[in-house]
């Protein structure tokens, strides 16, 4: 077995998404690494979000959406009928755009998971793993003397880290993230870029990311999407300096018709 | 050429660079032509002239090489304007260094005028004539993205390395034969040696176009063809 095979996290194969009729994915083939981000990226509408949830199947709470092919994490079909999907999103943690703290307070929103999920019982226990995440975070100096505020009181850029911190809480293995710099601003996205690069040694990531910058900064493979099908996947910095396919170089020098 | 860009005030300063670094590319072929004109005609006014002009090449390498960091700064380039971007910084600072050797070779003019009966040795033409040849042809590769042309171009440094090789030797003996010679000899030979490393440079220009064209750095490979560092040559070795 290869170090590549030793890495391989997610491999997802013929993968299609209907929403209704309408095929938003058209047969994806992409493998997903430990240790590494990928960055996904392509023109609004053609289905990024899309493909990134069906890694932790969040598409099963999308009215009409089918998905098809086959998802394999660490070799097992996360679709299959004897997955519990709870405990599938406790190994697949997202981040979403906008920040969406629960209403709660900082100590909640990260003791949270890790109580639906049994993974603590005494307070102590719960006290170290609010402390642990967002230590990794890199919130827990701005917040360790005011846990007991209310999340939303954060500001922005600090509830994203704060829900960054939330999604490590429950120990996942791969975090799925959506834009999570987009409602930032750049002192803010640097934190969390930098936040990105510390968590990728332990974790597999994928980012959905408008910014090509971003996009060229964080990640180590990339792929770019068009109209529900990958065009062109490589290691970022190829997909960057010397794209293969025309409609990768067009879409990330700014040049698409 | 790509398609053009969304924003295409983009397209506009991408296009100008293109045209400064053209610009300076025929204004080095022109003095490399002066240089060694003003050698044979023994004209100092014609050096003085290849001199004065060098100024031109100075003030565009820093004009491209502003327009260049406001482009990075603005935009942000990705791929080929990524790399179009870098080329053009290094390609002016090749050509201003090749500007730089023309004019050096001018300076030489007046020291070698001194000594009247000495005569140019053809071959510095000959060289300066490849050489000025090649950064034409690279020019024209560089416009039209043409790899294949710049490889040609980078195949053609040896022969320029060949002749001053035995200019080189020729010169040696003239200045054994006569120690009068050795003040012009010297001064010569400092001028083919400036037109060699011309045509390396000029090999730099193609391995650019190269990168530029295919996004892939052509590895230096090449033989080195100077080997003059190691010539001995010894009185009545024959
Ligand atoms: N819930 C839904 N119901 C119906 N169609 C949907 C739904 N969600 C997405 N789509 C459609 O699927 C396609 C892919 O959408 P998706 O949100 O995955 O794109 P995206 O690449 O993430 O775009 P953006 O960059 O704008 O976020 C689009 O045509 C969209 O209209
Ligand atoms: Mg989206």
């Amino acid at each position: 077995m290869s170090t590549e095979d030793a890495k391989l996290k997610f491999q997802t194969r013929g993968v299609h998404v209907f929403y209704g009729d309408k095929e938003a994915i058209k047969g994806v083939d992409l493998d997903i690494y430990n240790n590494e981000v990928t960055a996904l990226i392509g023109p609004s509408g053609c289905g990024k979000s899309t493909y990134l949830r069906c890694l932790n199947r969040m598409n099963d709470t999308v009215d009409g959406a089918k998905v098809t092919g086959s998802i394999l994490l660490d070799g097992t079909d996360i679709y299959d009928r004897k997955v519990d999907v709870v405990q599938l999103r406790a190994r697949v943690g997202m981040v979403f755009q906008k920040p969406n703290p629960f209403p709660k307070s900082i100590f909640e929103n990260i003791a949270y998971g890790p109580r639906i999920h049994g993974l603590a019982s005494k307070k102590s226990e719960y006290d170290a793993i609010v402390e642990t995440s967002l230590k990794k975070a890199g919130l827990w100096n701005e917040v360790s003397d005011r846990l007991d505020e209310p999340g939303t009181s954060l500001s922005g850029g600090q509830q994203q880290r704060l829900c960054i911190a939330r999604a490590i809480a429950v120990s996942p293995e791969v975090i799925l993230m959506d834009e999570p710099c987009s409602a930032l601003d750049p002192i803010a996205t640097a934190r969390v870029e930098e936040l990105i690069d510390e968590l990728r040694e332990n974790y597999a990531i994928v980012i959905v990311t408008h910014s090509m910058q971003q996009a060229a900064r964080v990640s180590q493979k990339t792929a770019f999407f068009h109209l529900g099908e990958i065009v062109e996947r490589g290691h970022t910095e190829q997909i960057f300096t010397n794209p293969r396919e025309e409609r990768t170089r067009d879409y990330i020098t700014g040049r698409f018709g | 050429m790509p398609n053009d860009h969304i924003v295409s005030s983009y397209d506009k300063e991408l296009e100008n660079l293109r045209s400064s670094i053209a610009r300076m590319g025929g204004l080095a072929e022109t003095q490399i032509a002066g240089a060694v004109d003003a050698l044979f005609k023994r004209s100092a006014e014609r050096a003085e002239q290849v001199v004065e002009a060098d100024k031109a090449l100075d003030d565009l390498e820093i004009a491209i090489e502003k327009d260049a960091i406001s482009i990075l700064a603005r935009r942000q380039p990705m791929a080929s304007d990524l790399r179009e971007i870098v080329s053009a910084l290094k390609m002016s600072s090749i050509l201003e260094r090749i500007g730089d050797y023309s004019k050096n070779i001018a300076k030489r003019v007046t020291a070698i005028n001194e000594s009247d009966n000495f005569r140019i040795v053809r071959t510095v033409g000959d060289m300066a004539h490849l050489v000025q040849k090649m950064l034409k042809d690279v020019l024209d590769a560089y416009i039209d993205q043409d790899a294949v042309k710049a490889m040609d171009v980078w195949e053609r440094d040896a022969p320029v390395d060949e002749l001053y090789n035995s200019l080189f030797r020729e010169l040696l003996t003239y200045m054994m034969e006569d120690a009068r010679a050795i003040t012009p000899c010297t001064h010569l030979l400092f001028a083919a040696k400036n037109v060699e490393r011309m045509g390396d440079h000029v090999t730099n220009l193609a391995e650019i176009v190269f990168y530029l064209v295919n996004g892939e750095i052509l590895e230096d490979t090449r033989p080195k063809g100077d080997r003059t560092s190691f010539t001995v040559l010894r009185p009545h070795e024959d």
